[in-house]
This record gives structure tokens, sequence and C-alpha cells, in this order.
């Protein structure tokens, strides 16, 4: 073999197959420009799979991530899809967020327990996520074959918080998105999807899209180029901290990724554009949902060593 | 006193190291491990001259650490997870065993020179533990890793001259290999006894890229954590710009 295959991860203490990572970032860009999510929550479960510990493949993915929003970013900037104000406000709920979360995985990580904890958020977090979308989207499809059927309940479920959030002080106007909160509930729910993305390490967008749609009722568009936004600077934040704190990013692991996915996002995005919506949508949710599942049995089947290493190195 | 002094000289000579030494001699190459961008596991080659009807097992090991470890239990009756720490002592971090024949044949002392022998050493705390259930779970977590091995097939023995025998042996060194030092032994053991052995020191050191990241990345952690951000926002930019000036048109 003429050209050298194998690199070695200085960080992750390992050698990969630089055309399975790079195979990888591709596959996983691709989903993510055809379903427009980070792609972050796929991305760390398997860079583990590939023998990456998982600590070194959350906080990898995060610098992953800040290369692959940035680009997004770039491109609804110039829509103008970017509602600035929201955005900043999530961001700071974020910023904050993410760095009780870097604590809270040091901490966990001394005591041998942060891969669990990686796990079991990422079960519920997938399972919330991709049921609530398969639900959704069966009944899109059920909607649009019986097209006579109205449905106002929506609006009455969530009314008790709407009057809560709009009990709460200093009532501001957001006009880009069109909406009237107060600055309180964006920062809370940045905090929120912060500290999940920071245990996790993933940019948060498949968490921050529902959030931002069902709970901050903003439209569509502006919700996947404000994401972006949000999830470009939480990343940057949560890749020095880890990188500072845990010593957990691989750089070289992260740059293969982020070449590998951004090619994927931008081929997935045109891919994207030529399919069609709820059946998307639905193949998405089945996706996170089998991804979920795996998870779920490695927590119930016997493990195959009863040992763990505490920490890293 | 002339007693002691001629149990003293008995003694000397039952000393096995010194004696035992000058009838096995062997040369390693490379010298050191250097773990460079490529660096995907490599091999190390053991030539030399043991005594004359001795089988021999090649050993490339660490030194004995402590480790501490989480034991896997089910959390709730449901859930597996990390449950009580566990410390162990005296563990290598790799542990490669090469052999003419398996050890198991080589009589007596055969076993205390594999795995068996390095386990039976290996100290838990809290001393209540199950050995036997945690010492072979260590053993399959280090093999599963590539750092712990028992065969084999990769020594040779050569044609023999004055009652030496020429050998070889070609060690492989895993992928997954922690910079630091360590030691490369060769044991000649007849009719279940060791007969002699040696040693020599081997180094692992990271050289190149990767010892220029690890450093950045240990010693000058925040810089290295924003240089990583820069660098995938540049890429990021970079990509987006070419794709979106090849979309407009």
């Amino acid at each position: 073999m003429s050209i050298p295959m194998e690199l070695y991860l200085p960080i992750a203490g390992n050698s990969v197959n630089i055309m399975a990572v790079f195979g990888l970032g591709g596959a996983v860009g691709l989903l993510s420009g055809i379903f427009g999510v980070g792609g972050g929550f796929l991305m760390t479960p398997l860079l583990i799979m590939m023998g990456i510990p998982p600590t070194v493949a959350a906080a990898t993915d995060s610098n992953q991530i800040v290369g692959a929003s940035t680009s997004g970013t770039l491109a609804h900037l110039r829509l103008g899809n970017v509602d600035v104000k929201m955005g900043l406000l999530l961001l700071v709920g974020g910023v904050l967020g993410g760095s009780v979360g870097v604590q809270v995985i040091k901490l966990l990580r001394a005591m041998g327990n942060a891969d669990f904890l990686i796990n079991i958020t990422y079960v519920l977090m997938l399972g919330l996520v991709g049921g609530y979308m398969f639900i959704e989207s069966l009944q899109a499809m059920r909607k649009a074959k019986a097209p006579a059927k109205q449905e106002p309940e929506k609006h009455v479920k969530s009314s008790a918080f709407g009057r809560m959030v709009g009990m709460l002080p200093w009532q501001m106007d957001f006009t880009r998105s069109g909406v009237r909160m107060s600055p309180i509930l964006p920062l809370l729910l940045g905090g929120l999807v912060g500290l999940l993305s920071a245990i996790m390490g993933v940019g948060g967008g498949f968490i921050m899209v529902p959030v931002m749609v069902y709970l901050l009722r903003m439209p569509m568009h502006v919700v996947v180029g404000t994401s972006l936004f949000q999830i470009l600077f939480t990343c940057v934040n949560v890749t020095v901290m880890q990188a500072s704190t845990n010593h957990t990013v691989d750089f070289v692991l992260a740059l293969i990724l982020l070449i590998g996915s951004s090619l994927g996002a931008q081929v997935g995005a045109v891919v994207g554009k030529k399919l069609g919506g709820e059946q998307l949508k639905i193949l998405l949710a089945s996706l996170v949902l089998v991804m979920m599942f795996k998870i779920l049995y490695e927590l119930l089947a016997r493990p195959d060593v009863l040992l763990a290493y505490i920490g890293g190195h | 006193m002339k007693r002691v002094i001629i149990l003293l000289s008995f003694l000397l000579l039952a000393l096995p190291g010194a004696a035992l030494a000058a009838n096995l001699d062997f040369g390693v190459a490379p010298q050191g491990i250097a773990i460079d961008t490529f660096y995907n596991g490599t091999s190390v080659t053991v030539e030399g001259a043991a005594p004359e009807g001795a089988d021999l097992v090649v050993r490339f090991s660490g030194a004995p650490e402590k480790v501490a470890m989480k034991q896997k239990g089910k959390a709730f009756g449901l859930l597996w997870m990390n449950m009580n720490t566990l410390h162990f002592d005296g563990v290598p971090k790799v542990f490669l065993v090469e052999s003419t024949l398996p050890l198991k044949d080589l009589g007596a002392v055969g076993p205390t020179l594999g795995l068996d022998g390095l386990t039976d050493k290996v100290g838990i705390e809290p001393a209540t533990a199950d050995r036997a259930m945690l010492l072979p779970e260590l053993v399959k977590l280090k093999k599963s890793e590539g750092l712990y091995r028992e065969r084999t097939g990769a020594v040779t023995l050569g044609e023999s001259a004055g009652g030496q025998r020429k050998f070889s042996a070609r060690l492989a060194i895993p992928s997954r290999l922690s910079p630091g030092e360590y030691a490369i032994e060769v044991i000649a053991v007849k009719d279940g006894l060791i007969v002699a052995q040696s040693s020599q020191p081997m180094s692992a050191k990271m050289i190149g890229a990767p010892a220029f990241l690890a450093d950045l990345a240990f010693n000058h952690a925040v810089w290295y954590g924003v240089l990583a951000s820069i660098i995938a926002i540049i890429a990021g930019l970079g990509i987006g710009l070419v794709f979106q000036s090849k979309g407009a048109h």
C-alpha cells in the first residue's frame, strides 16, 4: 500500500482509517443535509462504535459541528433567516448551560459515570424527539388523506403554557420571528439545550429546533437559520471548555469529519429538495428511533466486559 | 564466621540473574518505537542466541501500574451501569507474550510467565472483591483492546552452534499504544525451569505531528481549543463559499 490509510489520533490514543472517518462524516453530513439537523446525535455514537473513547467522541463532535454550522449560518444570514436577538438570548442561555454541562461531565468522569450519563441522555432525547416526530408526521400523513378534518385542540392544549409565558416580566417584540415574549423564556430554554448538548456532545439542533417551533412559536425558516447561528457559538464554547478542562478534543479527527460532513451536507441539501416532505420526516424519525433502541439494548443487555476505565488517559 | 562466608557465596551462586544472563543474548530492532502521524501499530524484531534445547518466551510489557476501574453492575435491577470503584495494583498497560510452545506445555514454570502469572500478582482493593470473577474480566478488557496477548508462532528457532541456538521473534505492537517505557524480555525454559533470561528497555515516544498536538492539547489547552475552533470555522466558511458560488450559477 503506497498511501497510508491509517492515522494516529494523539488525543484518542488510537489509530483510525482515514477513509472510514471521512465516509462517516460524509454519511452523517448527507443525512443532516437532507433532513436539516446537525447530525451530532448520529455522529457521536458512531464514533464510539469505531473505538473512540466516548468522552473524546462527544467533545470532538462539538469541534466538528463548529465547522459544519459555520457554512450553514453563512447561507441563512444571506437569506435573512437569522433572528439575531432571539439567537443571542438562546446563546447566552446556551453558554451558561454548556459551561454547567462540561463541569457535570468532569465531575462524573472522575466518578466513572460520564459514559453512562451520555448514554442515558441519548436514550431519553432520541426517544423523545424520534417518537414525537414519528407521531407528528404520521398524523400529518393521515390528515393529508382526510383533508376535511380540522384540529382545533392544539391551541387549547398549549394555552396553559401560553398564559404562564405571558405572565413573565419584560415582554418584548422579536420582529424577525414575529413573536412577543419575555427574554427569560429563551434564556431558560437556551440554558437547558446548552446543558444537554454539552453532556451529549451535540450541537443541540435536534432539541433546539422543536423547542423553537413548539415552545417559542417561531416560523420554520427562521428556526433553521437561528438554530444554526446559535449552535455555532454554543459549540465553539463547548470545544474550548472541553479542550481546556478535559483534554478530550481530538482536532485531527474533527478536521477529517468536518471535511466529510460539509461535503455530505451540500450533496444532501440538493437531494433533500428532490424528495417528499412527510416521508422524509418519518424516515428520519425511524432512524432516530433505531439509534435509540440500539443504545437502550446496550444498557439492558449484559456487557461483554464487566469492568470500565475511570477517566481517559 | 567461615560458615557465613560459605553460605553467602552459595547464595551468590544461586542468584539467577547475573549468572544466567551470560548465555542468553539478544538485540532488538528498532531500538525505540516512534508514534508518528501514520502510526498504526508496528513490529519489533528480536534476534539472539539462547541455550540449546530450551523453549523461549518473549515478552513485551509495560511497568506494573495502579489502575482505578469501575465494576459494571445492574442499577435498579435493570440498567447496566458503572457501580463500585476498584483499585488494581500491578497492572501493566501492555503485556504481550510470544512463545515457541503454548505456556501450559512448558512445565511448572510455564503458566507463571504468562497472563496467569501476571494476574496472580495483581492486587485488588477492596480486599473483599471477587478475584475469580474480576481478574478474567480485566484480562478480557485488555485483550479486547489488543493490549494483552498470549500466543505462539512468532518466535522461530534457528541453527545451533556451541551449545547456543539462534532465535528470532517478530512482536506485533498494538496501535493503541501510549507513549512510555516498556521492556522486552527473553526467557529460556527447559524441563519446567528457567535456565536463562535477559531483558532490554524499549521506549515509545510520540514524534512529529502527534507529539506537537498532544503537547498543545495538554500543556496549552485553552489555545488548543481556540485554535481548533478557529480552524473549524475557516474550513466551514471555505467549503460553504465554494459550494454557494457553484450553486448560484
